[in-house]
């Protein structure tokens, strides 16, 4: 067969896969017969309202001297980690505000963060094409600097995130600009599977974000440049469980759903999406119109721990609270007072759901939290 | 109070006109009455006492301003209604002053209206009665001073205010002033009465305001004589430090954010502002503390010095509220940030300020100055002898250090008449000579260098050594003068240790310079890297990274190897079918197995086939580089495969695919320079030269991204110096390496990248007739490229040099293949012909090669299009990466683009045209 033939025949066949894709397109357009927002108006639900004291500023967490790029809680004690781009990571405790470690990387261009399930260590991921795991427990060398336990390589572009997988110490699974996500064996240090890649039915561009399921830690989704994300089974490495297509612009960020059934999305194209992973139709578009042309990009997204409010950060400084049964803005977190002077650059909710913490491009991470009767210290 | 520390103001009558009043010491008799006394207040809090001018209330319808001496509520009130008031004044401090008309001594009183944030003196004042409120009510009933919010009354009171004043002073004010005392001498033992600027003055044109004398108080420095020194340098003097000061309303002794507890209650005090708080409040008022126990308004100011000593000092409450992680990072916070570390400027060093480079080499130098505080010291540079300005030397510090200015003869005030190194040395120091044996009759000139071995001036011999004789050290200890410590390096030694000497990391973030170099693969931007690591550091490459590029080159090379098998097998398979076809041609045997058979019998002879082993070998090696594993596998295995790679390559198959090498595409065209020294590499004791590291893919990072810190080397000196050299070799680059992988990228990750100070493009010149697997022109993507960068929005106004390498090769390929063969150079037509007959051409250059010329024109594209989507000029040089200076040039060249970036402020546009003609000559 010469190459001419073979040429021809992939322009065919891709050309049949196109015009599938398109008809399961509108296949799926017709039986979408409603969005979560039609439905709930529809059972007379209506919107959220906040009041003033609803959600405060009530902790400005300072020490980082370059933009916050990456956030992560510990599961049960409120311990943060973030990452900068002064090439540090600090661990906070939300609690009193005070840092209990600040770690100088070897490679500052960090992208990401993640506290391992048990609080024990911490691990992030950047240009360098590594997952570097920093034990907090280890003792400083002599400048004071946390060694690094363990640097997981085979990643062949940046690490653009990482998460540990729940309950595990000994598991994480990072997303990489090679186009593949890789759950890692973090005790031998060697990948226990690849996601994606050159043979497989995986991302066609780089990967940016993975969120693994709450509720069922094998299954995980990854948001990717190719405008589309994917969910995966991690004990099914050649091909992802389902493709979610719908953006128009690269996935920024994914997001599980708490109740594990559904999956948030931010992208380029300036929305966020909710997707249901059982049925693999897309639920709802969280869209606000703008005046100007200039779309803005959602750059991270979080969910309250009921559900019922999706936080997302915009490239354009703001940071929706959308209420994601109504699709409604319910508050601009950039625009309230105390808010940060920069864009809000990354989110995370505590476990428990009662704080929110925001890290932004004025260098400060801030926690909100409700401001009512409680009072927090 | 010790009157001297009031300041009173001896006439008032004579000096409307002048623009500076000064203050004196009171000496006449005791006072009755207890003075007010000035407190510093803060400079920068203009805008607050600023109102007053425009203020109606003062300007026209008042005849004497009449201030309450010092009643701090009044102050707070007064700054209160100020702060409500729209318009400002530039005037900061407005001192009202009155005479006291009942006696006829001409004593002023000169009350002072502080910002509001000044609340020390309020809450003493506070103290006396229980609640400001209560105070501030019962004052206007009193009649204590003019309510100022009444002009009526103002006027009404002024009679009977300046009597009151005073009997107000006694009752009211004498209490308190001795805890107020203590508490100030504190904070701001001295206060300085200094000249005001006439522009502040504009208040006196004020019709009937009487108000000739203006006084504004600066707070310095705590020790008095830091207060002199800077009196006494115009320079310095105009150095104010800014004081904060805590705003508080509680009672003396509580909380300043609460107001409970009283001064026994364990407090943590700010190191800026000197606000206490109670252990509920400290967390609540100085937050996350990020630059130590600071509250959160006082974040980045300068700390107070007087509290220095305790920086890093854990108190007891701190360790009670958290855990010992988290004081740690507060403590080293607080020690090590930027904004706590001693301001350069408050040191003088021979009567120069210093700069932050200067500072950083003075205390990181081998033996610095121990405890270094705010004042004026005179260095040696040449014996490394330090004191303080006026006075005899204190240490020995490292010489030869680049700091402060020359020294003065005067600098420690000696009246000798004999100098060292152009001082003129105290008398403690010319005893301590005397002792030392060292002839000092005749007034003579001393050159002392840090070995301690004196010659006069003007000679050339040694005449001994000061600090040789042991009896000497002795006496230096018993006049307190320095002796040279054991560990002060050499000078030489001291001088080379400046480059490579660490500096602190507050510092590093301000001087280093960041360039990222980027390029698609095999655009060469690795061997630039790797040159710029020969180039510029002491140690290119650790022993690690030897050896882990050692593997990488025997990796490398089977790679290489797998590639001629690979190609040896489709030649050989080719020449079967060729010799199949030959024969089926000639041979009319319609019997498929005797064809087969009888071509067995030929494959022994055919050129390409090799015996059994190798072929096995070579199976083996192809299965892994398929599946992928070289790495994995390859340089463990390389001891065993050694010697079957040497009888690989001695085969003449392979030998017979490598001179067919062209016809490989996949084969890199440096796999030569390793192939011909296959058994020297992979031999386990190999060690790759810089050349071999150079010339090796794949290794400065496969991961994408390298980067490496650098500095210039100081030019030798015949070369051209110039002023600015000597600052240059503090300036830090960091070369940044990233590899694109693909072309049409996103590039989300240039983001990270916004902070560089310009961007390198490394294009290869060589590509314009390689295509990539699509078929697409190498040369288009690098255009592509180009394009996804410098259109990048973090790159908005970024400086951008696009480096065309690969010169060398291109030059020679020019000559075979045509550069049209990329359509976007199409219309390339050199007028070679012209060029090269005509050798008396006026051109610059006499004979422009092909070469030289079709660079100009690719530099041309590339500057167009860069225009064409910035508006702005590109940088283009041209680099022969294997070349070590030519390398070196760019790079230089990258620096000077740096340079003129920051001279680029004080230029105007015009100034532009200038850069793109040094552009396009700097490439020849």
């Amino acid at each position: 067969m010469s190459v001419a033939e073979l040429k021809e025949k992939h322009a065919a066949a891709t050309e049949t896969v196109n015009n599938l894709r398109e008809r399961l397109k509108q296949r799926r357009q017709q039986l979408l017969d409603t969005d979560v927002a039609g439905y709930a108006r529809s059972q007379g639900k209506s919107p959220l309202t906040f009041g003033p004291t609803d959600l405060l500023c009530c902790r400005t967490l300072q020490g980082h001297t370059g933009k916050v790029y990456s956030l992560d809680w510990t599961p049960e004690r409120n311990r943060i980690v973030s990452a900068s781009q002064d090439g540090r990571l600090i661990v906070w405790n939300a609690l009193t505000s005070q840092k209990t470690h600040a770690i100088k990387l070897p490679c500052a261009w960090v992208m990401t963060c993640a506290f391992s399930p048990a609080g024990q260590s911490v691990a992030c991921g950047g240009l360098d094409s590594m997952c570097s795991i920093f034990n907090l427990n280890s003792q400083t060398d002599r400048d004071g600097n946390l060694p690094v336990s363990k640097t997981l390589s085979g990643h062949k572009g940046y690490v653009s995130c990482c998460q540990y997988v729940p309950d595990e110490d000994i598991h994480i699974i990072t997303s990489s600009g090679d186009q593949t996500c890789v759950l890692w064996d973090i005790t031998t240090g060697l990948r226990t599977s690849v996601f994606g890649g050159e043979f497989q039915s995986g991302h066609t561009a780089d990967v940016l974000s993975v969120s693994i399921n709450g509720s069922n830690s094998r299954m995980f989704v990854s948001g990717s440049c190719d405008a589309t994300a994917r969910l995966w089974d991690s004990r099914v490495a050649s091909r992802a469980v389902r493709t979610f297509h719908g953006h128009e612009g690269d996935v920024n960020t994914v997001k599980f759903f708490p109740d594990g059934n559904r999956f948030g999305t931010g992208s380029d194209d300036g929305t966020c999406r909710l997707f249901d992973i059982r049925t693999g139709h897309q639920l709802q578009v969280y869209y606000q119109q703008h005046g100007d042309n200039e779309v803005p990009h959602v750059t991270s997204i979080a969910f309250s721990i009921s559900g019922r409010l999706l936080f997302a950060g915009y490239s354009n400084g703001d940071c929706y609270v959308w209420d994601t049964l109504l699709a409604k803005v319910v508050l601009n977190l950039g625009s309230v007072q105390n808010s940060h002077e920069g864009r809000i650059t990354c989110l995370g909710l505590s476990a428990d759901g009662s704080a929110l913490c925001t890290g932004s491009s004025d260098t400060n991470l801030k926690i909100w939290a409700f401001g009512g009767h409680r009072r927090v210290i | 109070m010790p009157p001297k520390e009031a300041v009173v103001l001896p006439s008032v009558e004579n000096d409307e006109d002048q623009p500076y009043s000064f203050a004196v010491e009171y000496t006449g008799p005791p006072v009755t009455y207890d003075l007010p006394r000035a407190v510093p207040i803060n400079v920068e809090k203009i805008p607050v006492a600023a109102v007053v001018s425009k203020v109606p209330l003062f300007n026209t319808e008042l005849h004497i301003p009449v201030v309450p001496p010092i009643l701090a509520p009044d102050r707070n009130r007064f700054s209160k209604e100020l702060l409500l008031q729209p318009t400002v004044s530039p005037t900061s401090v407005i001192a009202f002053q009155e005479r006291v008309s009942a006696d006829t001594n001409n004593c002023l009183l000169s009350g002072e209206l502080s910002s509001y944030e000044s609340g020390e003196l309020a809450e003493l004042i506070n103290n006396n009665d229980s609640s400001s409120r209560r105070l501030a009510a019962c004052y206007v009933s009193n009649e204590h001073s003019s309510k100022l919010d009444s002009c009526d009354s103002f006027d009404k009171s002024r009679g009977s205010s300046s009597l009151a004043r005073i009997s107000n002073d006694d009752d009211l004010n004498k209490p308190d002033w001795g805890s107020n005392e203590s508490v100030l001498s504190l904070d701001y033992p001295s206060s300085r009465v200094s000249s005001l600027k006439t522009g502040d003055c504009n208040n006196e044109s004020n019709g009937d305001v009487r108000r000739p004398q203006v006084v504004t108080f600066r707070d310095i420095e705590s020790d008095d004589g830091l207060d002199e020194e800077f009196s006494q340098d115009e320079v310095q003097a105009q150095i104010v430090r800014v004081k904060r000061e805590p705003q508080t309303k509680g009672k003396k002794g509580s909380c300043y954010r609460c107001f409970k507890g009283n001064r026994f209650t364990e407090k943590e005090v700010c190191i800026v502002c000197d606000a206490k708080y109670c252990s509920n409040c400290v967390l609540r008022a100085m937050g996350s503390m990020p630059e130590g126990r600071k509250c959160v308004t006082c974040i980045g100011f300068p700390i107070d010095e007087s509290k220095r000593g305790g920086l890093g000092k854990c108190s007891r409450m701190l360790k009670r509220l958290l855990n010992d992680l988290e004081v740690r990072q507060i403590l080293k916070a607080e020690k090590l940030c930027e904004a706590n570390q001693l301001p350069p400027e408050y040191i003088c060093v021979n009567g120069q300020p210093l700069c932050y480079e200067e500072l950083a080499i003075l205390q990181s130098c081998p033996n610095p100055p121990k405890k270094l505080k705010p004042g004026n010291y005179w260095y040696d540079k040449v014996s490394g002898l330090w004191g303080k300005e006026g006075q005899k030397p204190s240490k020995i510090i490292s010489p030869h250090l680049n700091v402060g200015g020359p020294i003065r003869p005067d600098a420690s005030n000696g009246n000798t008449e004999v100098f060292i190194n152009g001082r003129e040395i105290t008398k403690v120091e010319l005893r301590m000579l005397q002792l030392a044996g060292v002839q000092v009759a005749g007034n003579p000139h001393f050159w002392v260098n840090e070995d301690g071995s004196y010659l006069e001036e003007g000679q050339k011999n040694t005449k001994g050594y000061i600090w040789g004789k042991a009896g000497t050290k002795l006496v230096c200890a018993v006049l307190s003068l320095p002796v040279p410590s054991k560990s002060s390096n050499p000078c030489g030694e001291s001088l080379n240790s400046m480059n490579s000497r660490s500096v602190p990391y507050y510092l590093e973030q301000r001087t280093l310079q960041k360039i990222l170099l980027v390029g698609s693969s095999g655009s060469g931007s690795s061997t630039i890297f790797k040159q710029a690591k020969i180039l510029y550091k002491d140690v290119p490459f650790s022993e690690h990274e030897r050896e882990s590029i050692k593997l990488t080159i025997q990796t490398n090379v089977y790679g290489y190897l797998g590639m001629l098998l690979e190609g040896r097998e489709r030649f050989e398979e080719e020449s079967l079918a060729e010799m199949r076809k030959g024969r089926s041609s000639k041979d009319i045997e319609p019997e498929g197995e005797a064809a087969s058979g009888s071509s067995d019998d030929i494959d022994g002879k055919n050129i390409n086939s090799i015996g059994p082993r190798l072929k096995s070998f070579s199976d083996w090696l192809l299965k892994i580089m398929v599946s992928g594993n070289l790495e994995a596998i390859f340089p463990a295995a390389t001891r065993e495969y050694a010697p079957l790679v040497e009888e690989l390559w001695k085969h003449t198959a392979i030998q017979e695919t490598y001179n067919r090498r062209s016809e490989l595409e996949t084969l890199p065209s440096v796999a030569s320079y390793y192939l011909e020294r296959v058994f020297e590499i992979l031999k386990t004791d190999y060690e790759p030269s810089d050349l071999d590291i150079l010339y090796a893919e794949g290794v400065t990072s496969s991961n994408g991204l390298a980067c490496v810190d650098f500095s210039f080397p100081q030019s030798s000196p015949d070369e051209n110096i110039d002023t600015a050299d000597q600052h240059d070799s503090l300036l830090r680059y960091q070369l940044i390496r990233v590899q694109a992988r693909g072309f049409g990228e996103n590039c989300k990750w240039l983001e990270m990248f916004e902070d560089v100070g310009m961007v390198i493009i490394c294009v290869a010149l060589s590509d314009y007739d390689q295509f990539s697997a699509d078929g697409t022109n190498k040369m288009l993507l690098s255009r592509k490229f180009f394009e996804t960068i410098v259109t990048h929005p973090t790159f908005d106004q970024m400086d951008f040099l696009l480096i065309l390498n690969k010169f060398d090769v291109f030059e020679e390929k020019i000559e075979r293949v045509p550069l049209t063969r990329c359509e976007w150079f199409d219309d390339f037509n050199p007028l070679i012909s012209r060029y090269r007959t005509n050798t008396n051409s006026n051109s610059i250059n006499n004979n422009p090669t092909l070469g030289q010329l079709a660079f100009h024109y690719i530099a041309v594209k590339f500057k167009r299009l860069y225009s064409s989507l910035t508006g702005r000029k590109l940088y283009v040089s041209h680099v022969k990466g294997l070349e070590p200076n030519s390398v070196d040039a760019a790079l230089k060249f990258a620096r000077e683009i740096l340079k003129w970036d920051e001279e680029r402020v004080n230029f105007s546009l015009s100034e532009h045209s200038f850069y793109s003609t040094e552009v396009s000559s700097f490439s020849h």
